[in-house]
């Protein structure tokens, strides 16, 4: 092997053989893949994304959602866990990630594909499904404000907080406790000397909001019930300040909400 | 290398001579690929410690877009895996092939420019991402004003190794160079392949994570293994002053990962919505791997055999032959997990984290920090300045990559287990995994001690505070009398 031209035509044939094999074939196999419609005429699946949704692509790509959340539900006979005697659970579809295993056709519209290579968090091929838009604005300004397991990251800053003009919230307005969004992406609670002066500048209206809300009055007069009214208030919507989406969160939002890639039947999902 | 003929000392004083000449050529280029390269590392590892403690604590600096973990987490990648892997591979091929081929380094000039490409491209890169224009492509995140100032840059170094190569004044062509050659031939069709088919003119659907996996499997196996296993091929026989055991199981070892490396990629997707005969055909190839692994195991094995000693003495022989060993580790590790069934349970947990970081830094981080503590001296004159810190470096590195693997792989395990038990719900999973998760922050803290100890010997090296060259190599202890002529 003392010479160039060997080690160079070797090194062009072996990789030729797998750029050939994995990446040539396949191309020619799958490069025209059509949308499928049941009976001509029919809606046709999967459609290009459009509008907001393909800006929402955009915002999931920036911010690498892909890096904790695959787009791929696996065969109802994928997964191998023995325990209890079955072999083959397709975890996947039993968690409720999607109704049927998702297939080459699923994904002809999208760019980039991101199918995903982690699981930090649950599968969201078909997360449009599962949540409405009310959930999820919430859940991406803080995910411990749903799910106080949540490890995820708070998207804060795809939010705004501002103050509220003209005595009336915008219908954009998160419907959060204002522990959530006195400091958004933080859970925020009042030191012990703020409560106090939130307690004695406010006394007057303060168990009026308590009382409209619960059977039975909080006792201010001991430090119990101080403490009930201040985890009940904690829970309250702030007055005079509102948490907005912006036009990001809006878009991923849109495109969160179209991901039904499990969904619709198509007949090569067969096993 | 395998000559049997003895040398007279008129011989050896010449070839000293003529290496020393080669070397002073290389100072310039090769210095400046190798303390880039040593700048991004310390970059991504910063960044991935950021990452890693986000994992287990989502509040740590929490609130700004650039610092959110899905871009952190990019960006370490992009830093470590293209900034610090392919900048510290081009100042091996540069400087090996120079050695290797006995001729005085060419275009110096040309090589600082590609160079400086290189680190353009590798700030647009991590600048951009932190910034929000990351692809979310795994491997190839960096956003699309970047891939024009690698291709450009790598192109060079391509066209600047055969150059050179055709100049050689030495005519026996060494492994090493066998697998330079390979690589750098390889990776800029990869490269450019893949941007093509994924940004520039992109393919539909799922061809997309076919194209992505191919690509993501081969700029380990056929870029940074390759010029990494050349390094081991180069140094282990340098520093204990003995031939390469066998001219012959370095021709299987390199043909046959030539053939089979490329084909092993798909086993990312396997259970994915891809042809199922295309993970198949990976799994193979993952199998076959088996051959040029062994074949590289056994050859450094017989060729150490007798010289364990000098572990003690000499920092480049002992980074390098925890590479070694590594690569054995991770590679029969890679081809089990190719196993469907295996991979029924691994894939998407951090047991792959656990493994591409065995790859990635047991094996080839460890083995360029082998490169670096044998090549400086001799382009610098100057001596590592103090054999305690490397020591720091050594333990530092090899105690943290150990924990970070060891705590990964039983916590990825049982995540995969879990994930594929549906009566078990998500939250269950992600609370069993922080403990792990924090054991892995700890790994990456101890790991970037080590770095820093790395930093301050490299800066102390550069700025000549340490003694001239001339009196011999640094060791970690002074070799006894007959423990030969050890010589790094």
């Amino acid at each position: 092997m003392d010479r160039g031209m060997v080690i160079f035509v070797g090194a062009l044939l072996t990789f030729s053989s797998s750029w050939l094999g994995l990446i040539l074939y396949p191309y020619w196999q799958m490069q025209n893949e059509q949308p499928y419609a049941k009976t001509p005429g029919d809606d046709l699946y999967p459609r290009p994304l459009g509008g907001a949704a393909l800006a929402g692509v955009k915002v999931y790509q920036a911010n690498g959602c892909l890096y904790c959340h695959t787009q791929q539900v696996r065969s109802a006979k994928f997964g191998n866990w023995w325990e209890d005697g079955q072999m083959k659970t397709g975890a996947d579809i039993r968690r409720g990630w999607g109704t049927r295993r998702t297939v080459s056709r699923d994904y002809i519209y999208d760019r980039p594909t991101m199918l995903g290579t982690m699981r930090t968090g649950p599968d969201l091929a078909n997360v449009g499904t599962r949540y409405a838009e009310a959930w999820h604005h919430p859940h991406l300004l803080n995910p411990r404000a749903i799910n106080g397991w949540s490890t995820m990251p708070s998207f804060a800053f795809l939010y705004t907080r501002e103050k509220v003009v003209g005595g009336q919230k915008s219908d954009k307005a998160l419907k959060l406790g204002r522990e959530w969004t006195v400091n958004p992406g933080y859970r925020w609670r009042p030191t012990d000397a703020e409560w106090a002066a939130i307690l004695a500048r406010r006394v007057s209206t303060l168990p009026d909001v308590s009382q409209a809300a619960t059977p039975n009055p909080f006792n201010l007069t001991t430090a119990a019930g101080k403490a009930e009214l201040l985890a009940f208030w904690l829970t309250t919507d702030e007055e005079d300040y509102q948490v907005i989406p912006t036009p990001e969160a809006e878009s991923l939002v849109a495109y969160l909400l179209e991901l039904r890639k499990a969904e619709t039947p198509l007949p090569e999902v067969k096993e | 290398m395998a000559t049997t003929t003895p040398l007279t000392q008129t011989d050896r004083e010449r070839s000293a001579l003529e290496r020393r000449e080669i070397d002073a050529s290389c100072r310039v280029p090769v210095l400046y690929f190798a303390t880039s390269a040593a700048f991004w590392l310390l970059v991504g590892t910063v960044l991935g410690i950021i990452a890693s403690i986000k994992l287990h604590s989502p509040y740590f600096l929490t609130g700004s877009p650039e610092l959110t973990f899905g871009r952190v987490r990019m960006a370490h990648l992009q830093a470590v895996g293209v900034g610090w892997s392919a900048m510290m591979v081009m100042a091996a091929a540069i400087w090996l092939m120079c050695r290797l081929s006995r001729v005085a380094l060419i275009y110096p000039t040309l090589l600082v420019f590609a160079g400086t490409m290189w680190n353009i491209g590798m700030i647009a890169d991590v600048v951009g991402i932190l910034s929000g224009d990351a692809q979310s492509v795994e491997w190839l995140d960096a956003p699309s004003y970047v891939p024009p100032f690698f291709i450009t840059g790598v192109g060079i170094v391509s066209a600047w190794t055969v150059a050179t190569f055709r100049r050689r004044r030495e005519l026996h062509v060494y492994v090493t160079q066998w697998y330079i050659l390979a690589a750098v031939f390889w990776f800029p069709w990869l490269y450019t392949v893949a941007v093509l088919m994924i940004f520039w003119m992109p393919a539909t659907g799922v061809i997309q994570p076919v194209v992505n996996w191919w690509f993501g499997h081969n700029y380990l196996g056929l870029w940074l293994t390759p010029i990494a296993v050349g390094t081991t091929y180069y140094i282990i026989p340098k520093v204990i002053g003995r031939p390469v055991h066998s001219y012959y199981l370095s021709i299987i070892g390199f043909w046959s990962l030539a053939l089979f490396y490329s084909w092993a990629g798909m086993h990312h997707l396997i259970g994915g919505p891809i042809p199922a005969w295309l993970a198949t055909a990976s799994t193979v190839g993952s199998m076959m791997m088996f051959i040029p692994v062994i074949a590289v195991a056994i050859n450094h094995h017989m060729t150490m055999l007798g010289s364990f000693q000098r572990l003690k003495y000499s920092p480049a022989l002992r980074f390098t032959v925890f590479g070694a060993i590594s690569y054995t580790a991770v590679s029969f590790q890679g081809s089990i997990e190719a196993l469907k069934d295996f991979s029924e349970v691994a894939h998407f947990t951090h047991y792959t984290v656990a493994h591409a970081h065995l790859g990635m830094y047991g094996f080839f981080t460890m083995t360029m920090f082998g490169l670096f503590y044998y090549m400086v001296p001799r382009l610098t004159g100057r001596e590592w300045a103090s054999p305690t810190l490397i020591r720091v470096h050594f333990w530092c590195d090899a105690i943290g990559i150990t924990i970070y693997f060891v705590s990964l792989s039983i916590g990825g395990w049982w995540q995969g287990r879990m994930l594929n038990n549906p009566n078990i719900p998500m939250p269950n999973i992600i609370e069993y995994l922080l403990r792990f998760l924090f054991a892995r922050s700890l790994a990456g803290g101890l790991i970037g001690l080590g770095h820093l100890a790395f930093a301050l010997l490299l800066v102390a090296n550069l700025m000549g505070w340490g003694r001239q060259r001339s009196g011999g190599p640094t060791y970690f202890v002074e070799p006894a009398p007959n423990a030969g002529d050890v010589q790094g």
